[in-house]
């Protein structure tokens, strides 16, 4: 009996195993890929073009490849803001609040404290931008423990409240009188991120996002605490008799996902824009949500999922460049990706029972 | 006629016009609830229905055509989350959110393909009000009542009708008893998955003609995200109204009460900014919420799939 799940474990590293998990995936991408392209060749466009520049365009400059990691950051974190509560059983679809409080969080102390030095308002401003996450996470959690309200609802709901927030901040606080769209004066060069690559500039927030995708697997993967949300997730009864605080792990992970998203809008603010713009988190939310389904929850895989997502989106904004192909075509490529890998999961459960059965 | 009663009659036909998407919305929610399929798309679906609508509506200058596209169109996506969730056994919230997105894209991506970026918005007629023979003349209850644009007529229907069905046929019963106990509903020959589909699709068009009442009544064209929550908040009407048809409806009034007095603080109260007001529909819902989530009388099995394979069921 042990020896056999040992075999098994050891199995589970060797090269058909790895073929076996990918190989599902080139499949779905495969047929995603072609039914889109049947679309596209539909709507009278050139099909090979278009799908050389989806996929070529973020390796053809390194101003397109600094782009995709610019991307490649909120989504890797917005992700994972969705992954973390969902490895615990909960819906975490209020990453954009999150993001919009997070960022506005970080504008605060940019804005605030512009003359103090850096060594003191950088890593507090990213801090409060955490903190400010966390907080819109904090709530939703709190009302479903208290109230038994969905998180869905409040999460989502609570995305709507933060719209009005930034917009206030905006416009009535801060307001840049110069600049057309609703924007804040700009943070102090304090708060800035330092680059790690000066030409094209490349902000740290890639260190950061990296550090900690790997901090979340290692946590979620090989800790007490993670492996307890991850049993919460699984079987919440089972977790309880078991003695583990299930609602803690509930409001636990809402709490880490809400600061997540809350460090993606703190560095986009620090990192990037500088300043707070209505309409940052642009379709952020989206996109975190497509990479965290795709990856089936799997933090090993959000990066690399995500970069594949930054990529489809740099390249579908050169193709409406080049080709006047609306730039949310690529929407649907993400779509039928996601549909593909959720029904090879379906496949491959069939096929188990009918191996089982036999 | 007294300025006061007049200020009175237009909050209140404010109100019922502003009720219809609300109303549609968590009717459809509650019907497939009550089957145990926990539909969350509403909002992508409502936008798919919006942008859709509309552009069918602009392009063949028809309005019928625009609303039974949007119903069509509600109930493919809901005709898909019944597929994937109750025959393919996928999980429906993760279903309902890859559904949510797609919509959110698909409506945005449809008026780019159809007409392209244009200076002007391309605008549609926007639904007549139709005064009903003889009760509209009644003082009050007549303007507020009975003469409004026929979708607010359609609205206060569905819901007595689907009261009635739910409660007083037979199959209504058999609808409840799927979310209620599914393996009781099959063993007393209840085909569980036929209702599921039927009671799914059925919201979906409802949905749908939620989405569409935007642009057809409010704006007379598609901005990107117009349903604004309402969608979610349909999904908090239901909790609120306890998965049935009646109390929907008033909550409905109460939800539109509350947008309609947050739009007109806007207008006139300037000196309180308009973020403030903007956001208190969903202060509004989360209160109401915690007062009611905790009693509210949920089917039993919503949110689960049916497997009769499975031996037990949570």
């Amino acid at each position: 009996m042990l020896e056999q799940t040992h075999r098994q474990a050891r199995l589970r590293f060797n090269a058909p195993g790895v073929l076996r998990q990918t190989l599902p995936y080139a499949v779905a991408l495969g047929i995603a890929f072609a039914l889109a392209g049947i679309f596209i060749h539909l709507m009278g466009y050139d099909v090979l073009r278009a799908y050389q520049t989806i996929l070529f365009t973020s390796f053809r400059s390194a101003n397109s490849f600094v782009q995709t990691i610019l991307k490649f950051i909120p989504v890797t974190l917005l992700a994972l803001a969705f992954t973390v509560p969902f490895a615990a059983g909960k819906y975490n679809i209020g990453g954009e609040g999150q993001m919009i409080v997070g960022a506005t969080g970080a504008t605060v102390i940019g804005i605030l404290l512009r003359d103090e030095p850096a060594i003191l308002v950088l890593p507090l401003a990213l801090v409060t931008g955490v903190l400010f996450g966390a907080i819109w996470g904090l709530i939703p959690a709190w009302l479903l423990l208290k109230f038994r309200i969905h998180e869905i609802l409040t999460t989502t709901l609570f995305n709507f409240i933060s719209y009005s927030i930034i917009d206030y901040i905006a416009t009535e606080i801060w307001r840049d009188p110069v600049a057309g769209h609703p924007t804040t004066i700009p943070i102090g060069d304090s708060a800035w991120l330092p680059l790690v690559v000066r030409n094209p500039p490349l902000h740290s927030g890639i260190v950061l996002a990296l550090l900690i995708a790997a901090a979340v697997w290692v946590y979620m993967t090989r800790t007490t605490g993670g492996y307890e949300m991850v049993a919460t997730g699984a079987n919440p009864e089972a977790s309880k008799i078991f003695g583990i605080k299930t609602s803690r792990m509930f409001m636990l992970s809402l709490v880490i996902g809400g600061a997540l998203a809350g460090l993606a809008g703190a560095v986009e603010v620090e990192g990037y824009q500088h300043r707070l713009i209505v309409g940052l988190q642009s379709n952020f939310l989206q996109l975190g949500l497509i990479t965290g389904l795709i990856a089936k929850g799997n933090n090993f895989a959000v990066p690399f999922v995500a970069f594949f997502i930054a990529m489809l989106e740099v390249g579908a904004s050169a193709m409406q460049r080049t080709m006047q192909i609306p730039v949310e075509f690529v929407f649907i490529v993400e779509a039928l990706v996601l549909l593909c890998v959720l029904l090879s999961d379906v496949v491959r459960r069939r096929e188990w029972i009918r191996s089982s059965v036999r | 006629m007294d300025p006061f009663l007049g200020q009175v009659i237009s909050f209140a036909r404010l109100v019922m016009e502003s009720m219809v998407p609300f109303v549609l919305a968590a009717q459809g929610t509650m019907l497939a609830g009550r089957t145990g399929l926990f539909n969350v798309a509403q909002e992508g679906m409502m936008l798919v229905g919006a942008s859709l609508g509309f552009l069918v509506a602009y392009q063949t200058g028809s309005q019928l055509t625009g609303i039974l596209v949007a119903a069509g169109v509600g109930g493919g996506f809901a005709l898909l989350l019944a597929y994937l969730t109750t025959t393919l056994k996928m999980n429906q919230f993760v279903i309902g959110i890859a559904l949510f997105f797609s919509g959110v894209g698909i409506s945005t991506l449809l008026p780019k393909l159809a007409i392209g970026v244009t200076l002007m918005q391309p605008l549609i007629p926007t639904l007549v009000d139709i005064p009903l023979p003889l009760v509209s003349r009644i003082p009050v209850l007549g303007p507020v009542m009975f003469s409004q644009n026929a979708m607010v007529y359609f609205s206060i229907l569905i819901s007595i009708l689907l009261w009635w069905f739910l409660y007083k046929t037979k199959i209504g019963r058999d609808l409840r008893a799927v979310g209620e106990n599914p393996m009781a509903a099959d063993t007393m020959g209840i085909n569980v998955t036929l209702v599921r589909y039927a009671a799914t699709i059925a919201g979906g068009l409802l949905i749908g003609l939620a989405g569409v009442y935007l642009p057809l009544v409010y704006t007379g064209t598609f901005t990107e995200g117009m349903v604004r929550g309402r969608g979610f908040i349909a999904i908090a009407l239901t909790f609120f109204g306890g998965w049935s048809p009646i109390p929907i409806f008033y909550g409905s009034l109460f939800f539109a009460a509350v947008e309609v007095l947050a739009y007109r603080l806007q207008v006139g109260a300037s000196h309180i900014p308009y973020q403030f007001l903007q956001i208190l529909p969903y202060i509004a819902t989360i209160l109401v919420m915690m007062f009611s989530f905790y009693k509210s009388p949920v089917p039993r099995f919503l949110g689960e799939n049916y497997d009769r394979e499975k031996r037990s069921q949570t």
